[in-house]
């Protein structure tokens, strides 16, 4: 037992930071690559998911195929496809490992963000951006003004959503290699059957950091914005069972 | 053009294909039952229980569904002794009869990639669940108290039919996530589709065929799974009785 802890303890500070030299690694980097990938994923889903609520039906239709390709395929193919095409030169370019996944999750995230925006977009009352028009906003500032912040209230808990959904699917860029906290844990067992005992207090504590980082962005989501985790937004009226006895 | 794909491939795809759907259904189907169960659990009259199963939710919702398999296939047979574990979860008559039947050289990681996903995605069930039945009006969760029913009766005809009904387009979407998450079984080594793929790779050493072949079936796959889920839906809701209509 405390050969266990042992190996966690002397494990921890790699498993959160990386190994020492190979820095930043572990959760440092996992949280890298979930921060970035929302962040550009955000903006990337601005211009799509307002095409996919737009009026054009060829804007609908093309933000649509975007949304239903990378929606479609599983990330851990889609890490492949992306590194096999932006790190071999033929476009121009040759990225490293990390680079591509960070395309891949800003790419993969910008799909399910763009449906957020857009169910954002059309949940705003048409009567309250009319009535911006009718006060004599132009366009632009009835978008500024109202719908755009509008949208973007709606839009939070789903947001919430994908953080916590993006931080976990992070994990499957170990298929590149790329050190974040579970190729770290996977690096540190090796293969050598020495370390078979381990196997299950290192993933413990894996599992529980990934645990306490996901409930984390989770209460926060609900204290900032009042958000519900999936599922339970939008629907009212509670089921008391004791009522039903 | 297409000299790439050797019919031992092909072959080959098309079992990890198979592979890939077999998992998937089996895997919906026992998520969504264990997700009714916990989800029930969750709304219980007994503390206890509500705990219980807000924990299962929280635990298996919040770690990632890659870490859950490979702690059950490769992290916890470590803690039976070498003996145990061989004779218990590999070298048996058992698993010598699942071998021949799904192919995978070694079922029991199969097996314990769907334990994963099912105790995963059954999670995100349980709540979507929970949600769905909330929306089950008051007036007719007293009707039925009313009538007598039992809370076993209670779930049986109303809160399960009604809450999976109202949840069911939700719930799609995670089974559909769910179908894509089988692909990170073949971190196990379970032969299925994406595991054929970077086999077929290794051997052939053209990556980008098989890459784009295989975002290709993938996206017939979900799109297929897409629609045998919304014809489940329309099912559902044609068959709605009467007692249970909710507003709309």
């Amino acid at each position: 037992m405390s050969d266990q802890l042992d190996f966690i303890v002397r494990n921890l500070p790699n498993l959160l930071f990386g190994f020492p030299g190979q820095r930043p690694g572990g959760l440092v980097l996992t949280l890298v690559l979930a921060i970035v990938g929302l962040g550009l994923g955000f903006v990337l889903a601005l211009p799509i998911g307002t095409a996919r609520a737009a009026r054009s039906s060829l804007l609908r239709r093309a933000a649509q195929l975007y949304i239903w390709v990378f929606r479609g395929v599983p990330l851990i193919l889609l890490l492949l496809i992306v590194h096999n095409i932006f790190s071999t030169g033929r476009i121009g370019l040759e990225t490293s490992s990390f680079q591509s996944a960070l395309i891949t999750l800003v790419l993969y995230s910008s799909a399910y963000q763009a449906g957020v925006v857009a169910s954002g977009l059309r949940a705003v009352p048409e009567a309250l951006v009319e009535d911006a028009r009718v006060m004599g906003a132009s366009p632009l500032e009835a978008w500024k003004t109202v719908r755009f912040p509008y949208a973007l209230r709606v839009m939070r808990p789903g947001f919430t959503n994908q953080a916590i959904t993006l931080f976990k699917d992070t994990s499957v860029v170990v298929v590149l290699g790329v050190a974040d906290l579970t190729t770290t844990a996977r690096i540190a067992l090796g293969s050598d059957i020495d370390n078979a005992p381990f196997w299950v207090a290192t993933y413990l504590t894996v599992g529980a950091i990934y645990f306490v980082v996901a409930a984390l962005i989770a209460r926060i989501g609900q204290r900032r914005f009042g958000a519900e985790r999936e599922g339970k937004v939008g629907l009212v009226g509670r089921l008391d069972m004791t009522s039903v006895r | 053009m297409f000299d790439w794909l050797t019919p031992d491939i092909a072959a080959e795809l098309a079992r990890g294909a198979v592979l890939t759907i077999a998992l998937a259904v089996i895997t919906a189907i026992t998520a969504t039952a264990a997700g009714i169960a916990v989800g029930a659990a969750r709304m219980s009259s007994r503390s206890g229980l509500r705990r219980l199963a807000a924990a299962y939710i929280e635990v298996f919702r919040n770690v990632p569904a890659l870490i859950q398999i490979i702690f059950w296939a490769f992290a916890v047979p470590n803690l039976l002794s070498p003996d145990t574990r061989r004779t218990l979860l590999f070298d048996n008559a058992v698993m010598d009869v699942a071998r021949d039947l799904t192919g995978i050289p070694i079922p029991y990681y199969g097996l314990a990639g769907a334990l994963a996903l099912t105790l995963n995605t059954s999670a995100y069930a349980a709540e979507l669940f929970r949600a769905g039945a909330g929306s089950i009006p008051q007036s007719q969760l007293d009707a039925i108290r009313t009538l007598g029913a039992s809370p076993f009766v209670a779930l049986r005809t109303l809160i399960i039919p009604a809450g999976l009904r109202v949840a069911f387009p939700a719930l799609s979407t995670r089974l559909i996530h769910n179908m894509k998450n089988t692909s990170l079984v073949s971190f196990v080594a379970v032969p299925e589709l994406f595991h054929e793929l970077q086999a077929s790779i290794q051997s052939t050493f053209r990556a980008t065929e098989f890459l784009m072949l295989g975002a290709v079936i993938y996206l017939i796959l979900t799109a297929g799974m897409g629609a045998g889920l919304a014809f489940i839906e329309r099912l559902l809701n044609r068959n709605r009785m009467v007692g249970s209509v909710l507003p709309t």
